[in-house]
């Protein structure tokens, strides 16, 4: 095979533009956001250098903190959780459907519309029965009155009220992508291994699984990243409460910074999200590097 | 060859990118520093001369002010009052624009904050009193408006005392667009059907009317407490009468008492058997103010414990004509229904580092001059902070209007809202304990301890 020969330099001019937005854009920031974390700032007055007096006091006296952090993990682990799910739901799509586009196309109906949207929807279906909340009406209906609850005050069920929505609005997302992993998969190799005698479960056992390994990891990279930084559908639902019990890490931030007007700590628990996102992401590439090896 | 060239230029058109993209990165900053200001970018030209020369000798100039407000709803009056008199303005000085910057209470909040952190204030601006807008005023963000406040005669259209709220050092900073007081609005068709005679006077009697109210069916108390202010507004109220006076807060500032004295605890306990008596619509807090507030508007409710701004909304609603107001009662005996929790209202402030500061503080001096008139003729008059001539009765004021300005005339002081009082971090804490409340049954000792420690660890 001819591997085109490439001088260092016109990479460089390739990648430079991008690299320098990505610098200007995020790397900067980030670094100024780990620098303010270190200040005690109104984010108007003269600031006050105190080292890491705002960590301290997230670690070990913020009583917000760490539950915010244990919803957050929850959040992420339950959206790893669906993608299996989505990877089965694709398989069978592409197996027994000729037409598996359309539908995937109608799952994926969530993923476009803004996330305000979702959340003024199921608001509404999450409203107690007094406001008409469909949810609740449905349960009554179904005579199953004592099921009924105030899904998104009760401090006990809200965070989960939340998952659910969360976890439905992103199936059609992940779905889509191990769709279209698993249509990428040759149909040859599924004829041999039904020559050989391998059929349904055994052929994805041997063909698909291995074959998917690298998609489905980048499905749960973007699912665990993305619900850590969960922030927009929590403000929308609930805005952190009642009394902090939907707080997610990067609502904490905000109020801290905005409301709050903690600036210095708000940058310090920014910092501490970038580099939960960033020693999860090295996990869990870890994990699949091992996986990955292991089926090659 | 040719290929060869062909890469060549290639690499000249990328290099040409790079350029521009690192012109970008260094322009942002620039860029940024503009935000609260379109215009004035565009007349970067114009404006160095302009902030030389004496404001009237550039009256060709065309000026564009740039006036942030939380006025959104087309339909309510104080919409109709900014849009007339800044037209109006506009008509009388042809090189003025004034340019509205509308949204809503929070976005202002949150986008006046990311302003004032690149030092970029809109020329005016919202702010609220006391301790919410002390952070801008040390930061010298705000422009003094002493001087502008003696043209014309606006000083003294101002009730006396009010100014203090705006004031940091002998300046005035805001001049505020109301000054309203908590009142208890309540529908009196409800009443009757609940068979209730008479508006309770005590908080055992409320509680009985809670009660009363909740057996026929009726929501008894709106709230909308996804907005936390909503409960603390209603509580603070509470806490003035068992503390048997305004002050309380003041007192824990000065160290004299504690977030843990009996009168906080006792307030605290009142406040829950009201939540543990049903007063409150289902899911209250997933209910935003203005939802909570559309629960007492259509009907639904039988009381509103809101701030007196609310007439001018609910003669214009459903309930129009059926609806009463009374002061809220004393709590276990205690407290005198003649305080009030006061509302020095939301106010314009001008930016200290303004292009425009003459123009700017000659159309506020024009603006605050008329808005008592232009209020007045919107029927919007009760609960502004300015004196209004004329009589509410001839110029067609509902009835719950001229009740409302009754009870202004009882005022005999009160205390302002806890976050106009305390640091907003304090503020913070105690908006989502008192969220709390409303949601499951907190020790009471408890929730006063949450309240002083935070108080301590942000002092």
């Amino acid at each position: 095979m001819k591997v085109l020969k490439v001088p260092a330099r016109t990479i460089a001019v390739f990648i430079l533009p991008c690299l320098l937005l990505y610098v200007c854009l995020v790397f900067i920031p980030i670094l100024v956001s780990i620098y303010t974390g270190l200040l005690k700032w109104d984010g108007i007055n003269q600031a006050e250098f105190v080292g890491l007096a705002n960590f301290r006091e997230m670690f070990l006296h913020d009583p917000v903190f760490w539950p915010s952090v244990r919803r957050t993990l929850l959040y992420a682990v339950a959206s790893m959780l669906e993608i299996p799910l989505c990877l089965a739901m694709a398989i069978l799509l592409n197996r027994y459907l000729r037409k598996g586009n359309t539908l995937v196309s109608i799952y994926f109906t969530p993923v476009i519309l803004s996330v305000v949207i979702i959340g003024q929807l199921w608001k509404t279906v999450y409203n107690p029965t007094s406001m008409g909340g469909m949810l609740n009406g449905l349960l009554i209906s179904l005579g199953l009155d004592s099921w009924t609850h105030n899904w998104l005050t009760e401090p006990k069920i809200a965070m989960f009220s939340i998952y659910l929505v969360s976890l439905w609005q992103y199936f059609g997302y992940h779905l889509l992508i191990q769709y279209t992993g698993v249509r990428n998969i040759p149909d040859e190799l599924y004829e041999a291994a039904r020559i050989d005698g391998a059929d349904g479960i055994k052929a994805d056992r041997y063909i698909t699984f291995p074959l998917i390994v690298p998609i489905f990891k980048i499905s749960m990279v973007l699912a665990f990243i993305g619900s850590l930084q969960a922030f927009d559908l929590v403000m929308v639902m609930t805005a952190g409460g009642p009394a902090h019990a939907t707080d997610v890490i990067s609502t904490v931030m905000y109020n801290n910074s905005f409301l709050s007007f903690k600036y210095g700590y708000g940058s310090s628990i920014a910092t501490f999200l970038v580099v939960l996102c960033l020693v999860f992401t090295v996990i869990i590439n870890f994990l699949f590097n091992k996986l990955e090896r292991k089926f090659s | 060859m040719v290929q060869k060239k062909s890469k060549t230029t290639f690499v000249w058109v990328l290099s040409a990118a790079l350029a521009l993209t690192l012109a970008a990165c260094g322009n942002s900053n620039n860029e940024g520093s503009d935000t609260g200001n379109k215009d004035a970018a565009a007349n970067t030209g114009t404006n160095t001369k302009e902030t030389t020369a004496p404001a009237n000798t550039s009256s060709d100039k065309k000026v564009s002010i740039t006036f942030q407000n939380i006025y959104p709803d087309p339909a309510a009056p104080s919409y109709k009052m900014v849009h007339e008199l800044s037209e109006q303005y506009e008509k009388e000085h042809p090189n003025i624009h004034i340019e509205l910057d509308t949204l809503n209470t929070d976005q202002q909040k949150v986008k006046l904050k990311t302003q004032a952190a690149s030092k970029e204030v809109p020329d005016i601006t919202i702010v609220n009193p006391a301790a919410q807008m002390k952070p801008f005023v040390d930061a010298g963000l705000f422009a003094p408006l002493n001087d502008m406040l003696g043209q014309n005669g606006l000083k003294d259209t101002y009730q006396s005392g009010l100014l203090d709220y705006y004031s940091f050092n002998d300046k005035v900073y805001a001049l505020p667009d109301g000054n309203n007081i908590e009142v208890v609005f309540y529908n009196k068709e409800l009443f009757e059907q609940a068979g209730i005679a008479k508006t309770p006077t005590t908080f055992e009697e409320m509680l009985q009317d809670v009660k009363i109210l909740k057996d026929k069916g009726i929501t008894p108390l709106a709230i909308g407490e996804k907005d936390s202010w909503t409960g603390s507004f209603l509580f603070m109220n509470i806490l003035l009468r068992t503390n048997g006076g305004p002050g309380f807060l003041q007192d824990v500032q000065d160290g004299k008492r504690t977030f843990e004295d009996p009168a906080f605890i006792e307030a605290v306990d009142a406040f829950q058997s009201l939540v543990q008596a049903g007063a409150f619509p289902d899911g209250a807090t997933s209910i935003d103010a203005t939802a909570g507030g559309n629960i007492f508007k259509s009907g639904k409710a039988a009381m509103w414990v809101i701030g007196s701004w609310e007439t001018g909304a609910i003669d214009a609603s459903s309930v129009s004509g059926k609806v009463g107001a009374f002061q809220f009662p004393t709590v276990n005996g205690k407290g005198d229904p003649n305080e009030f929790m006061l509302a020095p209202g939301s106010a314009f402030a001008v930016s200290a580092n303004s292009e425009h500061l003459q123009e700017t503080m000659d159309f506020l001096n024009f603006f605050a001059l008329n808005l008592p008139k232009k209020q007045f003729e919107l029927k919007n008059a009760v609960g502004i902070g300015q004196k209004v001539d004329g009589d509410l009765k001839a110029a067609g004021y509902s009835d719950l209007a001229i009740n409302i300005a009754g009870l202004f005339n009882q005022v005999k002081g009160g205390d302002l809202a806890f976050d106009n009082t305390m640091n907003p971090a304090t503020a913070q804490v105690h908006l989502s304990s008192i969220q709390n409340l409303f949601v499951q049954k907190v020790d009471s000792a408890q929730v006063a301890k949450e309240h002083q420690s935070a108080f301590e660890a942000n002092k």
